[in-house]
């Protein structure tokens, strides 16, 4: 193998990838399902969450209430965002189907110290935005009024749990454990993916395209062809997943040991790559391969990801700095793997070299 | 009779063909792979999802402590005493000393001790669980009882708020009939021995359960709950339909992509065109079978899941809308890696059109916009109307049909062979499905039907905008949101200037503007987006749609709006349009953010 006709034909690979800007769509592709899934998690869930709401929604929901008083009333009244309504049910459930009342409590008439529980009745719209609020505001109030029954029914309990004293008014959010242990291992991990599917599209192009006789009539030979090909799609892995790091820090996201995250890519990417070439060179058809490939590719990642230490775990600890020194082993164990399928990839690719000889 | 032949002669030969090529290479590996895929789900079922593990370092100086946390591999934990503890308090997140817990100052510390709060509240339910008397330690159940609400079309159309927070005094009354009710019972319908496994495996529940329980039986438990078990009924479990359902059906439109682009490499296509038989009747033969595989696999899964096969209905146009765009972008891709990303980047398009309307199911009107939504309310057993299935599919309907005419008309050698560079493309598509003997006419049509996906891609942007802060994303949504119009109006124009240069005299610039304003407009009124302000909440539902609340008047802006594009096209040529849009854009934001005014 000869490393100059791999540079040429990595950079031929790079600028075709660069005139057609199919590379801007990948970048785009990803923003896209990163920000997808941020508005799923943290959007959406800080909707959940009246106190961040509290910032979009001043408005105050009628609650009806029916049945038998109750101290449940007066938890309602320590609340300002709930007012309650006296209601006939019947009247209450219909004005809830107008949604005139945002939500209906039936309180039956069992009491505190009974030997059977005080069973509520909340009426809600179905499947809606504005229930899922209503639930979390009404939570609030039904645990209040929970550990008023519990105190009273107290002399009934035989063991208690460990008792823990949390600070009070620290309200963390989901959103540091959604960006650390979801967004950054997804967007770090996505040029990787993408990186082998692409490998798969240019390899199968070459044959059904039938421009291979031409790119092996000059000096270079198909291994150094194939090998030049992993070696731009292998480039723009650690390429893409450091602009994300930057990206991600631009915006204050601090993430420690990114030049070890890279690294981490870079070596689990190549495995990928790899056996996205194998698949290529098997079937030099680019529907087939694609289709064995994803579904080889979930196969692999749900494995990984089921072991303990898996790279995406190790990225993860990383950008919070927990890793320790484990991960070193980690990355020998992964690239020795990827070694082993490098080398099966060169004999490989010699073989269909040595079989396309001989056959034409 | 005889395009109907030629179009099964070109069924059969497609289906043979494929079938061939696949079949003997793939199917021997796949079968291997499905069966690791289902030994490795098993696998992954049992360890567990190794994520984030050993996120958080937590410090105890009880074994006890340590005991509350061992099922959650995120925190590492560590036992040192109680000094040792507090002199190397930085290197925790979290510290428990004498059952005191002190967080790290930090965003880390603070989510670490999120995480422990959850966990403990789940400790403590596993105590309570384990009492003798049950309802000592849960003296209070709730049952969840869920309404339909009844808002019907003319509501919401009117403008009525949804849910109005009454200021009376005096408790609403409703307007329509009441039904009598008998009150719920206070006896509880389940032994406590059966409450007990439920609370058990309740909390042993894993976000994946979740959503595979939509799918699965309801045993009646699931709405009796303890205040600690009211969990937001999060509106994203249709998410799992679209994995279900949608996903199957995206790979099928690959073949179909990758069939199209086979044509088109080294002419292969070249013979199929020089016969008689005309564009048209090739296409169509040649996505039947993919039609019908994707119909079939579609129904395969409707019977495992034991639903109804009314569900197919609302797939249908699905399907369609599918087959339409693989279509396109397989004509119009110019190579392997391109025809990859433009596939990947469109399916996540539409998984997210299809999806996100579904997580306002059943505040009609803007939910049904998404087909999924019928197949929701089906599985739930409401079904839905025949108005609601042609409000829902006539967009798909008409967006299909529309890409398919448009490829039948550019299934020519001279577009299929083109090597021109992705956009220039795109333009040609589009300048060759507008009509040349009633430009004015298709305008008009183009600037109604590009309606449904500028709601979609102003969707996208809120989504994009949600996180920022407040004055700069109210900017920027204003911005985004008058481009992504005024873009939507002016791609006909600029089509048509590019490929008849000498079609904009002052009477057609002029007509023209007017019909595209009027189609849009139409468009727009046809998917009554106002109502979306009033369910967001925000004043964000208030930029996307405030064109919509008088009519003449967003009418003179989208007029305005074309009409200066068409001027710079006019003075400068196509070279001209982005300077165009973005005047235009201005004028549009400028529009908007006088009208917002009040609100900022």
């Amino acid at each position: 193998m000869n490393g100059r006709n791999i540079g040429i034909i990595a950079r031929k690979e790079f600028s075709g990838l660069y005139a057609e800007k199919t590379i801007l769509f990948a970048v785009l592709l990803q923003l896209f399902i990163a920000m997808f899934s941020s508005f799923l998690l943290v959007g959406l869930a800080s909707m959940y969450d009246p106190e961040t709401m509290a910032g979009y929604s001043t408005v105050e929901y009628a609650v009806g209430y029916a049945g038998e008083d109750s101290p449940l009333v007066a938890e309602f009244a320590k609340r300002d965002d709930l007012r309650l309504y006296r209601v006939d049910l019947a009247e209450g459930v219909a004005a809830l189907k107008e949604r005139k009342l945002a939500a209906v409590v039936y309180a039956p008439d069992t009491p505190p110290d009974a030997a059977e529980p005080v069973k509520l009745t909340l009426y809600l719209l179905q499947n809606d935005l504005q229930s899922s609020l209503i639930n979390v505001k009404m939570k609030d109030v039904l645990l209040g009024y929970e550990a008023e029954l519990r105190e009273v029914r107290s002399d009934r309990l035989e063991s208690f749990p460990v008792r823990l004293n949390f600070p009070e008014g620290i309200g963390g959010t989901d959103f540091f454990e959604f960006v650390y242990g979801l967004l950054i291992p997804l967007l770090v991990f996505m040029p990787a993916i993408i990186s082998a599917a692409l490998i798969i599209d240019l390899i199968t192009e070459e044959y059904q395209r039938q421009t291979l006789e031409t790119l092996l009539s000059t000096p270079v030979t198909f291994l150094e062809m194939i090998w030049g090909k992993i070696l731009v799609c292998e480039v723009l892995i650690p390429l893409q997943a450091g602009i994300w790091l930057v990206l991600l820090a631009a915006n204050g996201i601090a993430i420690d040991h990114a030049p070890e995250i890279l690294l981490h890519v870079a070596a689990g990417g190549l495995g990928l790559i790899l056996l996205g070439t194998l698949v290529a060179l098997h079937y030099r058809e680019r529907t087939s391969a694609q289709f064995v490939f994803s579904t080889a590719l979930v196969v692999v990642v749900l494995f990984a990801m089921a072991v303990p230490y898996n790279p995406l775990n190790l990225i993860v600890r990383l950008s919070v700095d927990t890793a320790g020194a484990a991960h070193w082993v980690m990355l020998g164990i992964v690239l020795l793997a990827t070694g082993l399928l490098a080398w099966a990839t060169t004999a490989y690719a010699r073989r269909v070299a040595d079989l396309q000889q001989t056959g034409g | 009779m005889s395009h109907l032949s030629s179009v099964l002669t070109i069924a059969v030969w497609e289906l043979k063909k494929s079938m061939t090529s696949m079949g003997r290479n793939v199917l021997p590996l796949a079968v291997g792979l499905l069966i690791l895929l289902v030994l490795v789900t098993g696998f992954a079922a049992e360890q567990g999802i190794h994520l984030q593990d050993g996120m958080y370092r937590l410090g105890v100086d009880d074994p006890d402590v340590a005991r509350i946390v061992a099922g959650d591999d995120r925190f590492t934990v560590f036992q040192d005493s109680a000094p040792g503890l507090w002199q190397n308090r930085y290197a925790y997140d979290v510290i428990v000393i004498g059952g005191e817990v002190y967080a790290a100052d930090d965003g880390k510390g603070r989510s670490a001790l999120k995480a422990l709060e959850r966990d403990y509240s789940g400790y403590v339910s596993w105590v309570a669980t384990g009492q003798p008397d049950l309802f000592a330690a849960y003296p209070l159940w709730i049952n969840m009882e869920y309404v339909q609400s009844e808002l019907d079309f003319a509501a919401t159309e009117s403008g009525r708020q949804v849910g109005a927070p009454p200021r009376s005094a005096s408790p609403p009354v409703p307007e329509g009939p009441v039904a009598a009710m008998t009150p719920p019972s206070s006896a509880v319908a389940f032994s406590p021995d059966d409450l007990r496994r439920h609370l058990a495996t309740d909390t042993a529940d894993t976000p994946f359960t979740r959503y595979t329980d939509i799918l699965t039986a309801d045993t009646g438990m699931e709405t009796f709950k303890t205040p600690s078990q009211l969990s937001p009924p999060l509106p994203f479990d249709s998410i799992i339909l679209i994995f279900v359902f949608i996903f199957p059906l995206y790979f099928t439109a690959q073949f179909f992509m990758m069939s199209i682009m086979n044509e088109r490499l080294g002419r292969v296509g070249e013979a199929l065109l020089s016969t008689p038989v005309r564009p048209g009747a090739i296409l169509l033969g040649k996505s039947l079978p993919y039609l019908a595989i994707m119909l079939l696999i579609a129904a395969v899964i409707t019977l495992m899941n034991g639903a109804s096969l009314l569900i197919l209905l609302p797939l249908f146009p699905v399907i369609l809308f599918f087959m339409a765009s693989a279509l396109i972008i397989g004509m119009a891709a110019r190579s392997f890696k391109e025809l990859s990303f433009l596939s990947i980047f469109f399916s996540t398009l539409v998984t997210s059109y299809l999806f996100f309307p579904t997580v306002f199911a059943n505040v009609h009107i803007v939910s049904i916009i998404s087909p999924l939504t019928l197949v929701v309310l089906q599985l739930q057993g409401d079904g839905f109307t025949a108005a609601e299935y042609l409000y829902s599919t006539s967009l798909f309907f008409a967006t299909s049909l529309v890409l398919f005419y448009a490829g039948v008309t550019n299934f020519t050698e001279e577009r299929l062979f083109s090597q021109e560079r992705l956009l220039p493309r795109l333009m040609e598509f589009v300048a060759s499905g507008i009509s040349a003997s009633r430009p004015l006419l298709s305008l008009g049509l183009l600037a109604a039907f590009s309606v449904p996906f500028v709601f979609m891609v102003q969707m996208m942007c809120l989504v994009l905008f949600f996180n920022m802060p407040m004055p700069l994303s109210l900017i920027l949504l204003i911005g985004a949101s008058a481009f992504i119009e005024e873009f939507a109006k002016s791609i006909g124009l600029y089509a048509l200037v590019r490929s008849r240069p000498g079609f904009l005299t002052v009477k057609n610039l002029v007509a023209g503007a007017l019909l595209i304003a009027l189609g849009f407009l139409v468009g727009e009124k046809v998917l009554l987006l106002a109502t979306l302000s009033q369910i967001t909440e925000s004043v964000f539902g208030e930029i996307l749609f405030l064109s919509l609340q008088v009519l003449w008047m967003p009418l003179l802006l989208h007029f305005a709006g074309v009409l200066i594009v068409a001027l710079y096209l006019k003075i400068g040529g196509s070279r001209f349009w982005g300077v165009g849009l973005l005047t235009a854009t201005m004028v549009h934001a400028a529009y908007n953010l006088y009208f917002m005014g009040g609100l900022l």
